[in-house]
C-alpha cells in the first residue's frame, strides 16, 4: 500500500468511524443513565438519513430546515419509544428490555420499509462534491462535514454534561441514581432525556452520513452493532473514549479493506467489526469472571 | 382425587389433539394446509430450543438462526455436493453444530444479559456472512437447489404428505425428550440456576456447565430442524438465516413463553399462521392495498415483541395459561362455597 | 489427637485496597459446633465465602480434610462435602419445598441428559432415591407436611429451616450457617438450636456466623472472634466472654453506633 493510498483509506476510515462514534455515544448515554442497551440505536441513523432525503427530494423543503426537521422527527420518535415501550415496562428484566428494544428496532425498520421501499437513496451533498487534494489523497467535502460535525457534537456534549444543570443531573443519575434521587433529580425524566439525546445523536449521524454513503431502510442493524463496538472499546464510560473507539474501528475497517487478503474479499468488511466485537466481549467476559471471584 | 381427574382430562385432550394432528394432511380434511403445518413443526423445534434457553438460563440468544442455518447447509452440501447419505449428513450436522455451540458457549456464557445478547447477535451475523461469502460451497446469495429427499430403504419422502409425518415425528420426539429432561435431575438443576445462581452453586450445580449444556441442546434442536427444512424445500439460501430470521425465532419464543415446552408449538403456529394465512388476507383490504407484505410482517413482529414483553413478560402462552388457572381456581372456590 | 476438618493458614483477602480478611488462621475441629462472631464488617461473611469458594483468597490457603482446596469452584466444594446457607435465604421460588431439598442431592446422583431423555431405569431408580432422601431431610427439620408448598409461602423461620434441609441433602461433612437466627422469634431460635445440635449428633461439623449472642453462647462449643478482618480471640464461650480485646471490640462498636 503506497502512502497516498494509505492516506486515502485513513481519511475514509476517519469519516466512517465518526458515524460509529455518534452511534456509540448514543449507546453510552442511554446505558449510563438507564443501564439499558438500546438495540434500536442504529435505526435512528437510518431515520435521520431517510427523512432528510424524503423531506428534501419529495417534499421540496430547503436543505437547512429539512435537516433540522429530520433530526426533530427522529427525536420525537425516540421520545415516543421511551415513553410507550420502555417506561411502561416497569420492573422488566434485562432480557425483557433487550427484547423490547429489538421490537422497537424492527418496528421502525418495518415502517420505514413499508413507507419508503427498499431502494438506497442519496440526499444532496451539503456543499458540492469537489474533492480536496491532501498529500495525494482526495478528501470529499462531505467527509469533512462528517468529521467536523462529530468533533463539534463531542465538544458540545462534553460542555452540556459538565456545564449545564440538566447535563450535571444526567451525569449524577448515571453515577449514583439513589443519591441523585435524594437531591431531587427526577431520574425517570433523565431516562427520557438520555433517549432523546441518543436519538438526536443517531439522527445527526444519519443526516451527515447519508449523502456520502447512501442510506436505505435496512442500514440500522449493522450501524447499531458497530456503534456498540465503539462504545465497548470505550468501555461504556466516557464520551471521549467512545469517540476514540468509533474512529479506531472505522480506521481499522477501512485499512483492512485496503489490504490484499488473498481469497478473502472486502465483503468481509462487516465481519471484521463483528470479530472485533466478539473479541472485546470475550476479553471482557474473562475479566468479569476474574473480578467476580476476586482473583 | 381432583388432580387425578384433571390428569385424565389432560390425556383425553392430548389424545384428541394427536388424532387431529394425524388427520390434518388428508385431502378430505385440511390437506391444503400440509405445507404450513410442516413449517410449524420445523419452527417449533427451533423455538423450543430458545424457550428452554431463555427460560432456564435467563439469557436470550439473538443468533439462533445461525444454528438453524448450519444444520441446513451441512445437510445440503454433504448430501448434494458430496453424495453423503442424508441421514448421516443430518447426524453430522447436528454433531458439528453441537460441538460448535459447546466451544463457543464456554467463553460466551461468561457474559450475561446485554453483552451475551450482543455477542450472539454478532455471531449470528458472522455466520450469515459466511453463508453468503463461501460461494464455492454454499452457492452464495443465490443458494443451492436440487437437494435430495430423505428416504428409508426404497421409501422416499418425496411428497409433502409423507414428509408431514416424518417432520412432525421429529418435532413431537423433540418436545417429549425436552419434557423428560425438564422433569429430571438436569431440569431441576436448570430451574435451580434460574431461581438463584449462588444457591445452585452451593448445592453442587455447576452453573456455567448447565448453561452451556442448554445452549448446546438448543443448537442441536435448531440444527436438526435446519436439516429437515432443506430436505423438505430441497432449496436453501442465506436469507432464511439472517438477522430477521433470528428475530422471528425470538418472536415465536416470546409468544410461546419462557421455559414452556408446549408453548413453543403455540408460538411457532401463531406466527406462521399469522404470516402465511392471516396477514395476506389484509392485502385485499382497500386500506392496505399498496402495502408490502414483507414489511407488514416485520411491523407486526415488532409490535408483538413490545406488547408481549410489556404486558406478559413470561410469554403470551404462559400468561394466558396462568390467567386461566387463576380463573379456574376462583371458579372452584366459588363452587366450594355454594 | 483431635482431627481438624477445616483449617485456614494465613488466609488473606483484599478487595481493591480494602482488607476484608487479614491473615486468619482458623482450626475447626471435626464434630463440634464452632461459631464465628464479631462486630459488623469484621469479615465473617467474607470468610464464609472464601471457604465456600465464592471468592478466591488473595493469599493463604484453606485445607479441608487435610487437603488444600486450591481454586476449586463452589460446586466442586459442595461435592467434596462443604454445604452452606445464605444470610438472605436464597430459596428457589420456582419449585416446591421438596424439590428445593431435592436439588441438594445433585452431586450425590449421577444420571443426566440421556438417561432422562430415554427414560432409562437408572433415571427412575435414582429419582426415587433422591426424593426419598429429600423427604427424610425435610422431616428432619420438621417441614414434612409442607413438601408441596412454594417455599416463599412459608414464614421466614421455616424458610431458614428449609435452606438447612437443602444444605443437609448435599450430605456434607461441614455445614456453614450464615446468620441462621437473624429474623427469627425466640421460639424459632430455640428449635433452631435443637436442630443444630441434632445435626452435630449426626456427625456433621457445624460452623455458624451469628449475631445473636444468646444463641451462640447456648450452642457453640468453640467460639472464634473476628474484628476488622483479624482473629482477636478464640476459646470456649465463657473464655471468650472474659477476653479484654473482645470486650473492647464490642464496646468500640457500640460507641461507634452512638
Amino acid at each position: 500500500m503506497s502512502l497516498d493510498q494509505f492516506l486515502q483509506y485513513l481519511v475514509s476510515g476517519l469519516s466512517q468511524g465518526s458515524i460509529y462514534a455518534l452511534v456509540g455515544l448514543g449507546f453510552t448515554l442511554i446505558y449510563a443513565v438507564t443501564k439499558i442497551i438500546n438495540f434500536a440505536q442504529g435505526e435512528f441513523v437510518m431515520l435521520g438519513g431517510m427523512l432528510s432525503f424524503v423531506l428534501m427530494e419529495s417534499a421540496g423543503i430547503p436543505m437547512v430546515p429539512a435537516l433540522l426537521l429530520s433530526i426533530i422527527i427522529a427525536v420525537v420518535i425516540g421520545a415516543i419509544m421511551y415513553l410507550l415501550a420502555i417506561r411502561s415496562a416497569k420492573k422488566a428484566s434485562e432480557v425483557s428490555l433487550i427484547i423490547i428494544t429489538i421490537g422497537a428496532a424492527i418496528l421502525i425498520r418495518g415502517i420505514a420499509g413499508e413507507v419508503w421501499g427498499v431502494d438506497a437513496v442519496r440526499p444532496p451533498f451539503f456543499t458540492g462534491e469537489k474533492s480536496i487534494s491532501f498529500f495525494g489523497a482526495l478528501i470529499h467535502p462531505q467527509a469533512l462535514w462528517i468529521v467536523g460535525t462529530t468533533l463539534m457534537i463531542t465538544i458540545l456534549l462534553h460542555l452540556f454534561l459538565s456545564h449545564t444543570m440538566l447535563g450535571k443531573a444526567l451525569k449524577a443519575s448515571s453515577i449514583n441514581p439513589e443519591a441523585a434521587k435524594l437531591v431531587g433529580i427526577d431520574t425517570r425524566a433523565m431516562g427520557l432525556v438520555a433517549f432523546v439525546l441518543a436519538a438526536a445523536l443517531g439522527a445527526i449521524g444519519g443526516v451527515v452520513m447519508a449523502p456520502l454513503t447512501l442510506t436505505s431502510y435496512q442500514v440500522g442493524v449493522m450501524l447499531g452493532l458497530k456503534g456498540f463496538v465503539a462504545a465497548s472499546i470505550g468501555g461504556f464510560m466516557s464520551p471521549i473514549a467512545t469517540v476514540i473507539g468509533g474512529i479506531l474501528l472505522g480506521v481499522v475497517e477501512s485499512l483492512a479493506v485496503g489490504v490484499d487478503w488473498g481469497p478473502f474479499t472486502s465483503a468481509y468488511k462487516d465481519a471484521i467489526a463483528l470479530v472485533i466485537l466478539l473479541a472485546i466481549l470475550l476479553i471482557r467476559a474473562g475479566r468479569l469472571a476474574a473480578e467476580e471471584r476476586g482473583s | 382425587m381432583l388432580a387425578k381427574a384433571s390428569d385424565k382430562w389432560v390425556w383425553i385432550v392430548a389424545g384428541l389433539l394427536l388424532v387431529l394432528l394425524i388427520l390434518i394432511p388428508f385431502k378430505w380434511f385440511l390437506g391444503p394446509y400440509t405445507n404450513l403445518m410442516i413449517f410449524i413443526a420445523i419452527y417449533t423445534m427451533v423455538t423450543l430450543g430458545l424457550c428452554l434457553l431463555m427460560g432456564y438460563s435467563g439469557q436470550v440468544s439473538l443468533g439462533q438462526a445461525a444454528f438453524f442455518g448450519i444444520g441446513a447447509y451441512f445437510s445440503a452440501i454433504l448430501s448434494k455436493t458430496y453424495g453423503v447419505n442424508p441421514w448421516l449428513a443430518m447426524l453430522l450436522g447436528a454433531t458439528a453444530t453441537g460441538a460448535f455451540a459447546y466451544v463457543i458457549g464456554i467463553p460466551i456464557f461468561r457474559l450475561r444479559g446485554n453483552y451475551l445478547a450482543m455477542a450472539t447477535l454478532g455471531l449470528g451475523i458472522i455466520i450469515y456472512i459466511l453463508f453468503r461469502q463461501l460461494g464455492q460451497y454454499t452457492g452464495g446469495p443465490d443458494g443451492m437447489a436440487g437437494i435430495p429427499y430423505l428416504s428409508v430403504g426404497g421409501f422416499a419422502f418425496n411428497t409433502a404428505f409423507r414428509r408431514y409425518f416424518l417432520i412432525w415425528g421429529f418435532c413431537l420426539a423433540s418436545l417429549l425428550v425436552s419434557q423428560r429432561i425438564v422433569n429430571s435431575r438436569t431440569g431441576r438443576a436448570l430451574r435451580a440456576i434460574h431461581g438463584s445462581e449462588p444457591a445452585a452453586e452451593s448445592v453442587g450445580i455447576s452453573v456455567s456447565f448447565y448453561k452451556v449444556k442448554i445452549f448446546v441442546l438448543s443448537a442441536v434442536l435448531s440444527s436438526l430442524a435446519g436439516s429437515l427444512y432443506v430436505h423438505h424445500l430441497r432449496f436453501v439460501s442465506p436469507q432464511s438465516f439472517d438477522f430477521l430470521a433470528s428475530v422471528v425465532i425470538v418472536v415465536m419464543a416470546a409468544i410461546g413463553g419462557l421455559a414452556s415446552i408446549w408453548g413453543a408449538i403455540f408460538g411457532a403456529a401463531a406466527i406462521r399462521i399469522l404470516g402465511d394465512e392471516i396477514l395476506p388476507r389484509f392485502e385485499n383490504l382497500s386500506l392496505l392495498k399498496s402495502w408490502d407484505l414483507d414489511y407488514l410482517n416485520i411491523i407486526v413482529y415488532g409490535l408483538l415483541l413490545i406488547v408481549v414483553m410489556v404486558f406478559m413478560p413470561q410469554g403470551l402462552f404462559v400468561g394466558m395459561r396462568d390467567a386461566f388457572e387463576r380463573w379456574r381456581l376462583k371458579h372452584a372456590q366459588r363452587e366450594a362455597v355454594t | 489427637m483431635k482431627s481438624l476438618i477445616l483449617e485456614t493458614r494465613g488466609l488473606y483477602k483484599a478487595f481493591g485496597g480494602l482488607t476484608a480478611v487479614d491473615k486468619v488462621d482458623l482450626s475447626v475441629e471435626a464434630g463440634r459446633i464452632t461459631s464465628v462472631i464479631g462486630p459488623n464488617g469484621a469479615g465473617k461473611t467474607t470468610l464464609f465465602n472464601l471457604i465456600a469458594g465464592v471468592y478466591m483468597p488473595t493469599s493463604g490457603e484453606i485445607l479441608f480434610d487435610g487437603k488444600p482446596l486450591g481454586t476449586a469452584p463452589p460446586h466442586n466444594r459442595a461435592a467434596l462435602g462443604i454445604a452452606r446457607t445464605f444470610q438472605n435465604v436464597l430459596l428457589f421460588d420456582n419449585m416446591t419445598a421438596l424439590e428445593n431439598v431435592m436439588t441438594g442431592q445433585h452431586s450425590r446422583s449421577r444420571y443426566g441428559f440421556f438417561e432422562a431423555a430415554l427414560r432409562l431405569p437408572k433415571a427412575h431408580l435414582e429419582e426415587e432415591t433422591i426424593s426419598l432422601n429429600a423427604m427424610k431431610y425435610l422431616n428432619l427439620v420438621g417441614l414434612g407436611m409442607y413438601a408441596d408448598r412454594n417455599p416463599l409461602s412459608l414464614p421466614l423461620g421455616q424458610q431458614k429451616l428449609l435452606t438447612i434441609a437443602r444444605a443437609l441433602a448435599t450430605e456434607p461433612k461441614l455445614l456453614l450457617l450464615d446468620e441462621p437466627g437473624a429474623g427469627l422469634n425466640a421460639l424459632e431460635k430455640q428449635s433452631l438450636s435443637e436442630l443444630i445440635r441434632r445435626v452435630r449428633d449426626m456427625g456433621i461439623t457445624v460452623v455458624l456466623v451469628e449475631h445473636d449472642m444468646d444463641l451462640v453462647m447456648g450452642i457453640a462449643e468453640w467460639v472464634v472472634v473476628l474484628d476488622s478482618g483479624q482473629k482477636i480471640a478464640e476459646g470456649t464461650a465463657s473464655q471468650v466472654q472474659k477476653d479484654k480485646r473482645v470486650i473492647a471490640a464490642y464496646l468500640g462498636e457500640e460507641e461507634a453506633v452512638e
